[in-house]
């Protein structure tokens, strides 16, 4: 039985009707962050207003409804943890090539294809008690934190576009935003504490309109906007295709995607049930089923692929809200917003130095909760080279991309961003310095059947 | 339901707290209300622009300009006195007047006084003479001139792209006021005013403006944009890459890093009655594991009848990260 003293609201508690809203609303304001990958991705295509329009309302529909059946207990579906679903990156690169080469037919069928490739993964986890020792397991949760160093602190910046210029009004905003959360979910009680973020994002956005008045004045192009629309569902009846050039990259990004999940899903896991003294693989099974899931149905809806999102479990462990009916309702506001054009743009006009202050909020917390695991157990060398060899070469695909892209093909496929080529490098690094101790298992099991023998 | 709402918080530090919030909120929209409801720069459209440098160097020159539009030529001596104001290491202000001479300039106080009419860059562009002509250009609504200059105490060329205003002043005089950029980000507005530019010239001139338009001190060449015009079957009249006539180069068969073909795309939608067409295509950088992201602008003109396309490439923005 879980200690509930840990938390303000327990993985399977249900808060109060107005706590759920409010705090399902808080989630959303996370989630919103992602709605720019479909506007970045549309402007890539230099595609129509009407086209970004809808692909923001599909992306918004196949999210709402990733985060509900992966916060719902459906036998072989869903993790049961708040765990809500967002427009991932990961896909990004792949869908704009699927997009370049073969329009948005390709496209739909290169993401289902993806999601069916992370459903078929799912069992496989299951499988990998051995290849998984709790301290990978934490490197993994502090992975997923670290990738999104790079976005974080872009927004934080106010960064929109690369080599652009850096407002000093951005950074004390996204300071002032940072340190108001930080605040909050340190002294505050209560109320204060579970809430922290959308008051952090309160402060910041109004402080952004009074300082900045480019912020002032994109709020008032939301007049133009319609309140309620459609999407349009002849997307939805348009040809899929699939063309086999791309499925060697499809399958490398997918297995980099559900390791993702993975480490999220652990994380997830590690915030809700923290009396586990080991990892229970079934919920992790049903969850990568149901982001597949999630997936699969994004590319049947025409939109961007879905994922689950490390900063709302961040965000989840630092408010110790951990009820999954939360994500529930997080979903729902996202598939009801997804119909009010009016409320989504508003939603996505949060500055930027905003939305990165958040992002840091969030992930601090995943980054620390998986270096806490991971330095939660014995300590030795081959734990030190697994760990560290990992990170030097993981990282150093963000801290170096220019030098992977002139290395040879083969190391372009596998070394990729920091989050996969960790997981890869020190899952086959503790195979390999396991060895010694697979050694001695043998010998002794050897000299021990050797013993038996010769006692007859 | 508010019982329900609020039943677990300790009431005296949650109103406390919402004291506090409510009386900052107060505060910061009465402060909206009185400071942020009317721009300075709504005069300015800026929506052409995608870079933050650019649209700010646009409001830097704008503010001066108001400046010398109210106070006339003794303002020349309020910005002597305050250079530093209108020098940063990104940008800087310059005024001169309509016969080239320098009345001012925010980094090189030794050029004012001096007539910089036949001045050249390293290229040979008469970057006065190019000013002077941009800001009588409709087409060019903030007269933007590239170019490649210097820096003090710096011995390399910096490229630069800068805008400029038209002032009267009260005494009736005509000056020119203008801001530089170091290192520019590649707007598409820019390379839309010169490829513009270039087919109006086509239009006028004829094919004697090809030699203009392929000069390499003009106007229509800076950076990496070279303005580039061909015939509807794919003959090169100025070509994109190189200009000898032994290089096997069919410009409508050229395809991008996915097999599609950007001239031929864009060629049937100018087909469909428009006149100018964006085409994004990717391209290969051997420095970045993406493919990056570039467009093709072209515009249709004639030349003694003959339909013909006017054209260049730039780079587009990227996404952080």
């Amino acid at each position: 039985m879980a200690d509930n003293s840990h938390y303000e609201y327990s993985v399977n508690e249900v808060p109060p009707l107005g706590h759920l809203l409010l705090l399902g609303f808080q989630h959303v304001l996370i989630m919103v962050v992602a709605l720019g990958l479909p506007v970045i991705f549309a402007g890539q295509m230099n595609e129509s207003p009407e086209f970004t329009a809808t692909l923001v309302t599909f992306s918004m529909l196949s999210s709402g409804i990733g985060s509900i059946i992966q916060a719902l207990r459906l036998p072989y579906l869903g993790s049961g943890y708040l765990c809500p679903n967002l427009c991932g990156p990961s896909y990004m690169s792949l869908s704009l090539s699927a997009a370049w080469i073969g329009g948005l037919p390709l496209m739909r069928g290169i993401i289902i294809v993806a999601g069916l490739i992370e459903m078929a993964l799912a069992p496989v986890v299951q499988k990998l008690k051995n290849v998984f020792p709790l301290y990978i397991v934490g490197l993994v949760v502090a992975m997923v934190g670290i990738s999104v160093i790079s976005i974080s602190i872009t927004s934080f910046f106010g960064l929109k576009l690369q080599g652009d210029s850096i407002s000093g009004i951005d950074i004390v905003i996204g300071t002032v935003t940072l340190a108001v959360m930080v605040f909050c979910n340190l002294w505050g009680n209560g109320f204060i504490k579970i809430y922290c973020l959308i008051i952090g994002i309160s402060i910041g956005w109004v402080l952004a309109i009074t300082v900045n008045q480019e912020y002032w004045h994109n709020l008032a192009l939301l007049k133009n906007c319609p309140i309620f629309a459609l999407p349009k569902f002849a997307m939805l009846f348009k040809p899929i295709t699939f063309n086999f050039s791309l499925l060697v990259p499809l399958i490398v990004i997918a297995v980099g995607s559900t390791l993702k999940t993975f480490g999220n899903l652990l994380a997830a896991q590690k915030f809700s049930e923290p009396e586990l003294d080991k990892v229970d693989y079934v919920p992790i099974r049903n969850g990568i089923i149901a982001d597949g899931m999630a997936t699969a149905l994004s590319g049947l809806f025409g939109a961007m692929a879905v994922d689950t999102s490390s900063s709302n479990i961040g965000l989840a462990g630092a408010t110790k809200v951990l009820s999954r009916w939360i994500s529930v309702v997080a979903g729902t506001i996202f598939i009801v917003l997804a119909f009010f054009p009016m409320l989504t743009n508003a939603l996505a006009l949060i500055p930027k130095p905003v939305l990165g202050a958040s992002m840091i909020f969030t992930g601090c917390f995943m980054i620390c909760a998986g270096l806490e695991q991971m330095l939660h157990e014995d300590w030795n060398s081959s734990k030190t080279f697994v760990v560290g060899i990992a990170l030097f070469f993981g990282l150093s695909t963000a801290f170096l991309p220019s030098l992977y892209a002139r290395s040879p093909k083969i190391i372009q496929a596998f070394f990729t961003d920091p989050l996969p080529t960790t997981t890869i490098l020190a899952i086959f690094l503790n195979q390999i310095f396991s060895l010694d101790r697979v050694y001695r298992k043998m010998r002794s099991y050897y000299r021990s059947g050797k013993d038996i023998s010769q006692n007859r | 339901m508010l019982h329900n709402f609020l039943y677990w918080v300790d009431m005296n530090i949650t109103v406390r707290y919402c004291h506090i919030i409510c009386y900052t909120a107060l505060i910061v929209l009465i402060t909206v209300f009185f400071s942020g409801c009317e721009s300075r720069y709504e005069d300015l459209d800026l929506s052409a622009y995608e870079y933050r440098d650019t649209k700010d160097l646009i409001k830097f020159v704008y503010d001066a300009s108001l400046i010398v539009k109210k106070d006339g030529i003794r303002s020349l001596q309020y910005f002597k006195d305050n250079r530093q104001r209108y020098l940063t290491p990104d940008r800087y202000i310059y005024i001169y007047d309509t016969n080239g001479v320098n009345l001012y300039h925010a980094g090189m106080p030794h050029l004012e006084g001096k007539n910089l009419w036949d001045l050249e860059d390293k290229n040979g562009k008469k970057v006065s003479q190019m000013v002077i002509a941009a800001v009588a250009d409709n087409n060019n609504p903030y007269a933007w001139v590239h170019y490649s200059w210097w820096e003090p105490g710096q011995f390399y060329p910096v490229p630069k792209s800068s805008c400029n205003f038209k002032v009267i002043t009260p005494e009736g005089r005509v000056v020119l006021v203008g801001g530089g950029l170091n290192y520019p980000l590649e707007e598409r507005e820019f390379v839309r005013i010169i490829v513009d530019d270039a087919a109006r010239l086509l239009k006028r001139k004829g094919a004697s403006a090809l030699a203009e338009i392929a000069h390499p001190a003009s106007k229509y060449n800076f950076r990496d944009v070279k303005v580039f015009i061909f015939t509807s079957t794919g003959k090169l009249l100025i070509s994109p890459v190189v200009n000898d006539n032994l290089a096997d180069f069919k410009l409508l068969d050229c395809v991008d890093e996915m097999g599609h073909k950007p001239f031929n795309e864009a060629l049937n939608k100018l087909k469909n009655g428009k006149d100018s067409v964006w085409q994004v295509f990717l391209a290969k950088n051997r420095y970045e594991r993406v493919l990056i992201k570039k467009s093709l602008y072209l515009h249709k003109s004639y030349i003694e009848g003959q339909e013909v396309y006017v054209g260049a490439i730039t780079h587009l923005p990227q996404p952080p990260g």
